[in-house]
């Protein structure tokens, strides 16, 4: 699966979303995207890519698109 | 307890062994069958010679590493290494800290700083990076050092007092947030211990403390350690968000 596609699919599995609904989506946009989601949509990019994010980048982490920067800069994923 | 292992096959990180309380309790984690991570200030050879043969003796292993709970980016560096080589911490004790004591107006705003940040924001950080690992192992369990001077009043502790209070505050309010993950964090409260902070005290203060005891002497190392080895073991397993004093009954 392309990076992207997993990715996507984190977010859609883990907030319950369609992918029409992933650009331009933040933080506490949609209703499992709380402090606890965040922990588990946190826990799940980690685990589809084998990283573990500092907790800056978890604290960062506010939008669909910061998220796929933050992956690119810091992680080496490639989108 | 020391005749039961309770730990076997779980890995304990701990901090500030080298002597005292860590390192009656670092002695505890090896006699009961844990592998340890040492994160202490410096190596030197004391350590290794009290710690090594003791690892060896009981079959378990030994990791030694430095960090400064003064300098945050060395403590996290040392937590990176863990992170990169994968170690499995089931346990972590942060146990690191400076005693210091003084009345208000001779507690400079540096102390009070310096104090926080050995005492309080080192293992804040140190909780938030290994909770990470404890967390997506969906289990472990953490001890914060503190103090009955963070939970009774006593002139001179503006400082230390303080410092411990904020801890054991945060081991209640994050045991809330790691319940879910199936992780316990729980703090002991040692009274006066006989150990170099002890010695360090004014004789004054130290006979007032021991007065309010009820059994009118100072606690061994051994026994806080105890009581840190069975809230880290699975016996404790019900039990989370508590500051278990270990005072003599103060």
């Amino acid at each position: 699966m392309a990076n992207l596609e997993k990715y996507n699919k984190v977010f859609c599995d883990t907030l319950e979303i369609k992918e029409d609904q992933l650009p331009g989506l933040q933080y506490q946009g949609v209703d499992l995207w709380d402090s606890v989601g965040h922990m588990s949509l946190v826990a799940a990019v980690e685990e589809a890519f084998g990283i573990m994010m500092e907790t800056d980048d978890i604290i960062n982490l506010s939008s669909y698109e910061k998220g796929k920067e933050i992956l690119r800069k810091k992680y080496n994923v490639e989108f | 307890m020391s005749n039961s292992k309770l730990l076997t096959g779980k890995t304990a990180l701990i901090t500030g062994c080298n002597r005292g309380i860590g390192k009656e309790t670092l002695k505890q984690l090896i006699i009961n069958g844990a592998d340890v991570v040492c994160l202490i200030r410096k190596e030197n050879s004391d350590f290794n010679a009290f710690a090594m043969p003791l690892a060896e003796e009981n079959g378990v292993k030994i990791v030694t590493m430095s960090a400064d709970f003064s300098d945050e980016e060395s403590v996290k560096n040392a937590v990176r290494t863990l992170i990169k080589d994968k170690t499995r911490i089931d346990i972590l004790i942060n146990n690191a800290g400076v005693a210091t004591g003084g009345l208000l107006q001779m507690t400079s705003m540096v102390t009070l700083h310096d104090v926080f940040q050995i005492n309080f924001f080192s293992q804040v950080l140190l909780t938030q990076m290994i909770s990470r690992i404890m967390m997506k192992q969906r289990c472990g369990s953490i001890i914060n050092l503190g103090s009955v001077a963070g939970l009774d009043s006593f002139a001179g502790y503006t400082a230390y007092g303080s410092s411990k209070a904020a801890l054991m505050f945060f081991t209640k309010t994050v045991a809330r947030e790691l319940a879910p993950y199936g992780i316990r964090v729980n703090a002991v409260a040692p009274g006066l211990t006989k150990t170099g902070m002890a010695d360090a005290q004014e004789p004054k203060s130290a006979d007032e403390m021991i007065g309010r005891t009820s059994f009118k002497r100072l606690g061994s190392p051994e026994e806080v350690a105890n009581a840190i080895i069975f809230l880290v073991s699975d016996k404790a397993s019900f039990i989370t968000g508590q500051i278990l004093r270990v005072d003599g009954g103060m």
